[in-house]
């Protein structure tokens, strides 16, 4: 009993589709910075005509942010060195895999994210 | 009847109980101050305690009110950058002595039969003040301190086995937050005091009964070894000691005064972010190795320590003409410092 009630409850992850951005808004290969519903931030990035991705800027190692850094066209986490490319894969460093993505709709000229809830 | 014989009877003490604990034979080696050194981390624990109460008078666990509560702490309350300071300087001192205490221990082999076990509460007591350490400037909330935070929650989340929970019960839920900084204070002011007083109590315990080390140097033959008596004259060599280290971190904490990073920020690690000293051989050993050996290689490392007793003990079966457990050690200790110099020194 004790073991549990310092145990945090689990709660299910849920998720809502929230407006992220007007198509219009950045041009192809461009990024724009974005805050999910719990506060964390991403980057949208505008990969083709109607081609949107959200990466996470939390770095997969230990949980530090990257920084984009635009004049080696690389995500940078300081935390650890680990390197990503634009696409989120890892290029060097210890992180174990690549960043991670958020889901993305894009439904005429609006993009649309699906966002974890703060409940949850 | 007068005062002191109503305490007297009111809280009777066995006077030769007492002549007989404070005239414990002490090795002549300790006349030596620097043989005398293993008392450090325990006065700077004290201090630890003392200021530390003090600081919770004014300290908010709260994330939005925790960095403006130090700053008020460190700006607006009466000597309150000497308190944060000396609480913060005798911490870095503590461990600091510790290792050194550690590394005596190890190198003159004192953790040897009978004293395996009491090197075994040390290693724990190690372990303990590093947690102390880290829970303590967490509690600031300054970048540092939210960073470090994520890092070590998420090292303790790749913990095989227990991990995804270990993970989750620091956190307090699935990310950084209010409940985090709760149990971090929790730990921090409560679990962590109570249990280091506790070791710390056994770890002497087992001192006074053991008896310390009799260290043999060149040239003195057996017979040559004598005692002196606790009391006066090794109290007094340790109350002049005190009387040093403590002018020495008053001095660190006026020149040094306790500075206070950005507010953290959740969505901006720093570029040049770096743990406090004690934590940099293991922050530069997470950026050459992989996410397992990062987490699984310190571990062994503790787990070694821990054991050594017995691992030396079996190296001494298996090379009885050779000292191999002071090249592991001479190993071990360089290459620590190599790797503590590595990010002391590298920006990134």
């Amino acid at each position: 009993m004790g073991l549990r009630f310092i145990t945090p409850r689990k709660v299910e992850k849920q998720y809502r589709k929230i407006f992220a951005m007007n198509l219009e808004d950045i041009a192809i290969n461009e990024t724009k910075p974005f805050f999910d519903l719990r506060g964390r931030e991403l980057v949208l990035v505008r990969t083709g005509e109607k081609e949107v991705k959200a990466i996470s800027t939390t770095c997969t190692h230990l949980g530090c942010k990257v920084h984009w850094e635009a004049d080696k066209n690389i995500f940078f986490c300081p935390c650890h060195n680990g390197i990503f490319n634009p696409d989120g894969a890892v290029l060097d460093g210890p992180p174990p895999r690549p960043l991670d993505t958020y889901r993305v709709q894009v439904e005429g000229k609006v993009v649309y994210l699906y966002s974890e809830t703060s409940e949850s | 009847m007068s005062l002191t014989g109503w305490i007297k009877k009111s809280f009777p003490i066995d006077d030769e109980a007492m002549a007989e604990m404070s005239s414990e034979p002490i090795p002549n080696h300790l006349k030596k101050w620097w043989w005398a050194l293993g008392g450090t981390p325990a006065y700077m624990f004290i201090v630890q305690l003392v200021t530390g109460f003090m600081l919770i008078f004014y300290y908010v666990p709260d994330p939005n009110q925790a960095y403006e509560s130090v700053k008020h702490i460190s700006e607006g309350v009466s000597f309150g950058w000497l308190i944060r300071g000396v609480h913060r300087w005798s911490a870095n001192i503590m461990i600091a002595s510790l290792i050194l205490h550690m590394m005596r221990v190890f190198f003159t082999k004192s953790y040897r039969a009978p004293r395996e076990l009491n090197w075994m509460f040390g290693v724990i007591i190690f372990v303990v003040m590093l947690v102390f350490g880290f829970t303590g400037y967490s509690l600031v909330y300054e970048q540092m301190s939210y960073w470090a935070m994520q890092v070590g929650t998420e090292i303790a989340g790749a913990t095989p086995v227990i991990g995804p929970w270990l993970a989750s019960f620091l956190k307090g839920g699935d990310m950084i937050g209010q409940n985090t900084l709760t149990r971090f204070y929790a730990f921090h002011v409560m679990i962590l005091p109570v249990v280091s007083m506790m070791l710390i109590a056994v770890h002497v315990y087992l001192i006074r009964t053991l008896g310390v080390t009799d260290l043999r140097f060149k040239g003195e033959e057996r017979d040559d070894r004598k005692t002196f008596p606790f009391w006066p004259d090794h109290a007094m060599t340790e109350l002049i000691m005190v009387s040093l280290i403590m002018l020495f971190l008053l001095v660190l904490v006026l020149v040094f005064p306790p500075h206070l990073g950005e507010m953290a920020d959740p969505n901006n690690t720093p570029l040049h972010i770096k743990p406090e000293w004690y934590f940099y051989p293991v922050f530069r050993w997470l950026k050459i190795t992989n996410m397992t050996w990062g987490v699984i290689g310190p571990m062994i490392f503790l787990v070694l320590l821990f054991f050594w007793p017995f691992v030396d003990s079996f190296f001494e079966k298996l090379f009885p003409k050779k000292d191999v457990a002071f090249w592991i050690g001479v190993i071990g200790a360089l290459t620590i410092t190599a790797f503590l110099v590595w990010e002391t020194l590298a920006v990134h």
